[in-house]
């Protein structure tokens, strides 16, 4: 229908079909990069709520950093932002497609993350360093189901709820005193 | 100590056992599970209900459990491995849910909701009082968190039909951000 409509028009037609066809190829490819690079627009857009979801906000103890569940990318995975120089910090060690992180918790300076990602179809809690640029899991080889993990301001202890004895219940996670406390002077 | 007397001392099985225990004890490796003594007074960490929401700042962890037949807020002190009493806090009208606690322990920040109504507020120990945050905010609000010096409370409210994040001082003042679409 269309294709018969277009031949028997003749060339003013198909000229404005042409326009339509290459601003639709521009839009598309607009589209497509912004798809490509959603950390590169959020870092100089500054804004901090996205028009795709931002939930479970998580401040770091000193009020600086605030982490969050972000779907700006396509995928849900957990963003930082500085709430004194007002834009996204990246976290790229764990930043992957392949694995849903949510539940994110800061310690006091924000060094240490802790979150539940679950890319080997079991939540696992998770603990990166922002320094050391590592992530840990916490949670290897522990028995029962894990959620809503919480860290301490100076980072020693993890929080989290599990329901190893058929409830929901809390575990204390004691990190140890040997580990390098997230200390307000910043020691 | 006389060589003899110390002889004694170390020859007894019950000193030789808590040596051992002592040693054991020192070699645990870390991270480890603390084993908080469950407690049938109920005031305890975890008891025969749920516990659910836990937030750990400085020696206390807070949270929700249904230990007392509705759903209640509670702090418990690692140190003395006991809950604190939070007078003026847990109320029959308002069903409370997600707190999370600043370090010194002073303030509680926490969703209750009020026939239908749901709101941001916040437990002080030290005058027992709870107040509402951001109370002219119209909207659905969640997940409130607590920075540990207690100097900003951050939480979810749906403002223009979806979940955003907010950020207002501990006097109830908005903390501006930029907040615009990214195309």
């Amino acid at each position: 229908m269309a294709l018969s409509s277009l031949t028997a028009t003749g060339w003013g037609v198909d000229c404005r079909w042409l326009r339509e066809v290459r601003r639709g190829a521009v839009t598309l490819a607009i589209v497509a990069i912004a798809a490509c690079s959603p950390a590169e627009v959020s870092l100089t857009s500054g804004a901090l709520n996205s028009p795709h979801s931002d939930s479970q906000p998580a401040l770091s103890g000193n009020g600086r950093y605030l982490a969050f569940v972000s779907n700006r990318g396509g995928s849900s995975e957990i963003a930082l932002y500085d709430l004194q120089l007002k834009r996204l910090v990246p976290l790229p060690s764990i930043s992957r497609d392949d694995a849903i992180a949510e539940s994110p918790s800061l310690s006091y300076s924000g060094r240490y993350l802790v979150y539940v990602a679950s890319d080997r179809g079991r939540p696992e809690i998770e603990l990166y360093d922002r320094i050391s640029r590592r992530v840990r899991v916490l949670t290897n080889g522990y028995r029962g189901w894990v959620r809503n993990p919480n860290i301490s301001p100076d980072g020693r202890y993890v929080v989290f709820e599990t329901g190893r004895r058929g409830q929901w219940d809390i575990e204390v996670l004691d990190r140890g005193p040997n580990i390098e406390l997230d200390r307000a002077d910043g020691t | 100590m006389e060589p003899k007397r110390f002889a004694r001392i170390a020859s007894n099985p019950a000193w030789m056992l808590a040596g051992l225990v002592g040693a054991l004890a020192a070699c645990t490796p870390y991270p480890r599970l603390l084993d908080p003594a469950f407690d049938p007074g109920g005031r305890g960490l975890n008891s025969q209900f749920d516990e659910r929401s836990p937030d750990v700042a400085g020696r206390y962890v807070v949270f929700v459990s249904e230990r007392q037949r509705r759903q209640n807020i509670y702090l418990y002190d690692l140190r003395t491995n006991q809950t604190i009493d939070l007078p003026g806090l847990n109320r029959l009208t308002v069903l409370a849910s997600d707190p999370d606690v600043s370090r010194d322990g002073r303030y509680i920040v926490f969703v209750g909701n009020r026939q239908d109504r749901s709101g941001i507020y916040l437990y002080d120990r030290q005058t027992r009082q709870v107040r509402e945050l951001a109370a002219n905010l119209n909207a659905s609000v969640r997940e409130p968190t607590i920075s540990a010096d207690g100097s900003r409370i951050a939480f979810e409210a749906s403002i223009n039909g979806q979940w955003d994040i907010v950020v207002y001082s501990r006097s109830g003042q908005p903390i501006e951000l930029p907040s615009r679409p990214l195309l």
